[in-house]
């Protein structure tokens, strides 16, 4: 290929800049120069709202426990736990749900909610 | 120039929604979300659509080509997989990143238009290409947000990108509206940039507005105006291919056939291909 030059560099400096906007939007932490602090803001709850969609489907039971409470309990959570990178959603509702029982919001020994015998 | 097959009017294939697809009249094409795809365990659906004669394109939304990592070839690796196993003509993935600093942002998010996020960028797809059995498609994303010093437009940028890489453009509509809307993207300016002898085909998808934010939500209506900027488009070439995402919060199948529809009277409104493979 004609095209030789090394992108290491590059590599490094992107790397800086959006290791820094992904800390920002998902651990809370501090703005990166340059950007808009309103649209960070509305970045991060799109990010936040998608994410507790996603938890939200994949355990509906847990969702359904926590009621009103699931929605602040999931964002202190995922404030907290930002998502790795490699991990998996059913990894995050499972760790969401574990970090509520350990928190006391969750009953420890969940009962099943509904049998698959029966209609809802 | 060895083009791109015409492909039509289509939708996004979604378990959810598989036998909707599988009787909607006037699918000639669907699209599958690689990651969610095992080689070997295909959905029966997505083996009848196959039987029966309809392209079935591999959309992938992890190789997070515009991150500063080299490209992960295992993902490479199984997005030529799905290709192969649906005898694709050609895959696709977008001009983001999704992974950065150890974490995943769960999304496609915006890479900065400057010349070191090019570079990165044109080495990740040179990678991809190389490991891919059949041609890359790149797509535009929505974005919430504005990278500061961007040396480029976005038209400009992705220009860059194909000339560098030979790549395939996927321009999704709906994101050109998005962007308009959200950062003050000009989408004629876009498609006065981009090279459209190298469009693959377009992305069509509903969303709603929040105050003044428009969220790319794929599920909601399509909105007139995005109906308008794929007008806008299909002013200056026929597209390839035309396909709906949908997403979520299914409609029934008679609103869905009619979104089909409607993309497929402003496609037809440009009168006959203007140039073709």
């Amino acid at each position: 290929m004609a095209e030789l030059n090394d992108p290491s560099a590059a590599r490094e400096r992107l790397a800086a800049a959006q290791a820094e906007l992904l800390n920002a939007l998902l651990a809370n932490g501090p703005a990166p120069a340059g950007f808009d602090e309103q649209r960070l803001n509305v970045e991060r709850r799109a990010l936040l709202s998608k994410r507790r969609g996603i938890v939200r489907m994949l355990g509906p039971a847990v969702a359904d426990e926590l009621g009103d409470r699931f929605r602040p309990l999931f964002d202190a959570y995922a404030v907290e736990h930002p998502r790795r990178a490699g991990s998996r959603a059913r990894e995050d509702a499972a760790a969401f749900a574990e970090w509520c029982r350990a928190a006391g919001e969750l009953s420890a020994n969940r009962k099943a909610r509904w049998k698959f015998w029966q209609s809802n | 120039m060895a083009g791109i097959a015409d492909l039509g009017v289509g939708i996004g294939w979604r378990s959810e929604i598989d036998l909707t697809v599988e009787r909607l009249p006037g699918v000639d094409f669907v699209e599958v979300v690689a990651e969610n795809l095992h080689i070997g365990h295909l959905p029966e659906s997505v083996t009848l659509l196959l039987e029966r004669g309809i392209p079935v394109l591999p959309h992938a939304v992890s190789l997070s080509l515009g991150g500063a990592d080299p490209v992960d070839l295992n993902r490479v690796e199984h997005l030529g997989k799905v290709a192969e196993a649906v005898g694709a003509p050609m895959v696709s993935d977008h001009v983001c990143f999704v992974r950065a600093g150890g974490l995943d942002s769960g999304h496609l998010m915006p890479v900065p238009r400057t010349k070191d996020a090019l570079d990165v960028l044109v080495a990740n797809v040179k990678l991809a290409q190389e490991n891919l059995p059949v041609p890359l498609a790149l797509e535009n994303v929505a974005a919430l947000l504005e990278w500061p010093d961007g040396e480029l437009s976005e038209g400009q940028f992705l220009a860059e990108l194909v000339e560098r890489t030979g790549c395939w453009l996927l321009v999704d509509v709906a994101n050109l509206y998005a962007n308009a809307r959200n950062i003050g993207t000009d989408p004629e300016r876009f498609l006065d940039e981009i090279p459209l002898e190298r469009l693959a085909y377009v992305h069509v998808a509903g969303g709603e507005h929040h105050g003044d934010v428009y969220h790319d939500t794929h599920a909601h209506a399509v909105l007139p105006e995005v109906l308008g900027v794929l007008d806008e488009l299909c002013s200056r070439v026929r597209p390839p291919g035309v396909l709906l995402e949908r997403d979520d919060n299914y409609p029934s199948d008679t609103e869905i056939a009619s979104e089909l529809a409607a993309i497929r009277a402003v496609v037809d409104k440009h009168g006959p291909a203007q140039w073709l493979n």
